[in-house]
């Protein structure tokens, strides 16, 4: 059984949030969540600033605090590593929310998708209204509604419930990439098996020197980071007193 | 007399119209979702929550002043033992009320026995309050037909005692084995849940059984002096003991430089403070137990009303604090779509839970004074 993980390249990744947008659609993601997301900083003080960039994303750890602490194992570890939800058991008590360390965990506080029900055209007689536009494509809930979510999880959740990446594990099992990896312009994720010595994700592992987010709580993450993008030069110097 | 009949009747359809008001609360809740809830995905729990901790909690200490005269044999309390059994059992009713609300999808409860994590503390703290909420049950009509110390009877006293010792700890542990909040990581909310569970139900028990004393014109609180005086002498205890522990919680707060504790320092408290010292603090547990500390308010029925008052107040109110200070500020990502600290104000339907929760746990008290004789002996 493969042990999948992902290696995100910051020095390719240039923040462009395809991965976001992509997983939105994949995902059927409600307004407000946020299965891929993103850690900016600026640093520094003015003129001399710089900004960062760091992508996130539930991080699949082995030791899941969320998994340990949900009472109804609807957070539970499928044996390919995925941290998985399932909406059907989870009683919504948002204990998984509290206990991630990533804060990569969102619980459906209403009936997502609201915006696609709305019969009101912005301009009456010339615009459609969201509700008909969905009608016109014979979409489910939004136009963009991806059907193939389904297939392990409800393609849409319901309120009451949380959510989060689940490295679309519809398509991994159907021998895809998952969609943030395959739209990322930059070729930044690198998806694969951490127990295949000759995956991409265990040579790039042993090339570079990865870090892992907030590793000294022993969660063991399998999302992991390589370099950084900063193209600055500086001119050589010892400093000065 | 009639005038009496005519106050009862008023206070019933207070809490028939308050409890109406739930129930149109839980199905707002359950149609529209807790979006009605000022609460988001950083500020995740939040007054009903704080509600059904501090409910279960009393209903705890409740149950553990029973077993003062049930368990541990301390025969002269054993007037107050069918009431403390009683109002146990009520208390956690409400925090049931409280928590269900709480929930997002409560009609998949199910799963919980279908589907369980025993590595779980709220699976652990379910199952502890739910077995001990039928203990009580059974341990209360044991009593209520006579049976106060058969074998079986002691047995449920025994276990009632032990659940409550579990269940507040198992609450703390909640909070405690959260790697991620350093603020509550650590023994140290088990250890203050069991006590201020304590505390809160040793003051709930001594400020309803004066007022509802007074209420019914009877003298019991009177006749009783020397018993009352004893109760409040524990409560001094326990009260001195919560002191102890939030001084050492203060002191560990001031000195530490980890960021999530400076939170204490640098922003407003939920409820104010005057040198570090949070006024709920101040104003619920070290002024009454200052009260407590002088013979002459510890024996008087003023004295005990406003000290035992004052003193849940205060608990709720710290268990509101705690909650939130912990929440107060996005963890991750969530600092980009949300400001680096939250404030919090409990939107009505919040406040309408809380209602719901308190109503039936009074209109039980109500029921249970009227038709099961709380103040019999053996």
């Amino acid at each position: 059984m493969p042990r999948y993980a992902m290696v995100i390249d910051l020095q390719r990744c240039v923040g462009c949030g395809a991965c976001s947008i992509a997983c939105r659609n994949e995902n059927n993601v409600p307004d407000g969540i946020f299965w891929s997301n993103k850690i900016t900083e600026t640093v520094g003080t003015f003129p001399n600033v710089r900004y960062h960039y760091m992508p996130t994303l539930c991080n699949h750890c082995e030791y899941a605090p969320c998994v340990r602490g949900c009472p109804t194992r609807a957070m539970h570890k499928l044996d390919n590593g995925i941290t998985m939800h399932d909406p059907k058991k989870c009683i919504g008590c948002k204990y998984c929310e509290f206990n991630c360390p990533y804060g990569v965990i969102y619980f459906n506080w209403k009936e997502p998708h609201q915006f696609w029900k709305n019969n009101k055209a912005l301009f009456k007689g010339g615009t459609s209204s969201p509700r008909e536009e969905v009608e016109k494509i014979g979409a489910k809930k939004t136009p963009y509604f991806n059907p193939e979510r389904g297939a392990t999880l409800p393609a849409n959740r319901p309120k009451g419930v949380v959510e989060k990446c689940t490295f679309c594990d519809h398509r991994v099992r159907k021998g895809l990439l998952p969609r943030c990896v395959e739209a990322c312009p930059a070729n930044a994720r690198v998806f694969g098996d951490i127990k295949d010595p000759d995956s991409d994700v265990t040579k790039l592992l042993g090339k570079f020197r990865p870090f892992r987010l907030r590793e000294q709580l022993g969660t063991n993450p399998h999302v992991f980071y390589i370099r950084d993008f900063n193209p600055a030069q500086y001119r050589p110097t010892k400093g000065g007193v | 007399m009639n005038e009496k009949k005519g106050l009862y009747g008023i206070w019933l359809a207070a809490l028939g119209i308050a409890i109406l008001l739930g129930l149109f609360t839980a199905v707002k809740l359950f149609t529209q979702g807790h979006a009605l809830f000022n609460t988001n995905d950083v500020i995740i729990w939040s007054l009903p929550l704080a509600v059904y901790i501090f409910l279960a909690l009393t209903s705890s200490g409740l149950t553990l002043l029973a077993g003062v005269p049930l368990v541990l044999k301390v025969i002269k309390f054993e007037p107050f033992a069918k009431r403390l059994v009683f109002l146990s059992a009520a208390t956690l009713m409400g925090a049931f009320v409280a928590i269900g609300l709480e929930l997002g999808s409560v009609g998949h409860m199910f799963w919980y026995l279908l589907s369980p994590n025993f590595s779980s503390p709220i699976w652990w703290m379910g199952l502890i309050y739910s077995v001990e909420l039928v203990v009580l049950i059974v341990k209360f009509w044991r009593m209520h037909t006579g049976d106060w110390h058969s074998e079986f009877s002691n047995a449920l006293g025994v276990i009632s005692f032990l659940l409550a010792i579990i269940a507040p700890l198992m609450i703390g542990s909640i909070f405690g084995i959260t790697e991620s909040r350093v603020t509550y990581f650590g023994p140290m909310m088990s250890i203050y849940s069991l006590v201020l569970g304590l505390l809160s139900g040793t003051a709930l028990f001594l400020l309803y059984s004066i007022i509802f004393h007074k209420i019914s014109g009877d003298d019991a609180v009177e006749r009783q002096t020397s018993l009352y005086n004893d109760f409040t002498v524990i409560f001094g205890y326990v009260a001195g003991i919560a002191v102890v522990l939030s001084i050492l919680k203060f002191a560990i707060e001031s000195a530490t430089t980890v960021p999530e504790f400076l939170v204490y320092h640098k922003f407003e408290h939920a409820f104010g403070a005057w040198q570090g010292f949070h006024f709920e603090v101040l104003l619920g547990l070290f002024l009454p137990f200052v009260l407590l500390l002088i013979p002459s308010v510890r024996k008087s029925i003023g004295g005990k009303i406003v000290t035992s008052a004052l003193i849940l107040i205060g608990t709720l109110m710290m268990h509101m604090e705690i909650l939130l200070a912990g929440q107060s500020h996005p963890v991750g990502p969530k600092a980009e779509q949300y400001p680096e600290f939250i404030s919090y104000f409990p939107s009505i339907w919040e406040w309408l839970v809380f209602v719901f929760a308190l109503s039936v746990m009074l209109l039980l008290y109500t029921l249970g004074e009227r038709y099961l004789k709380l103040a019999e002996i053996p």
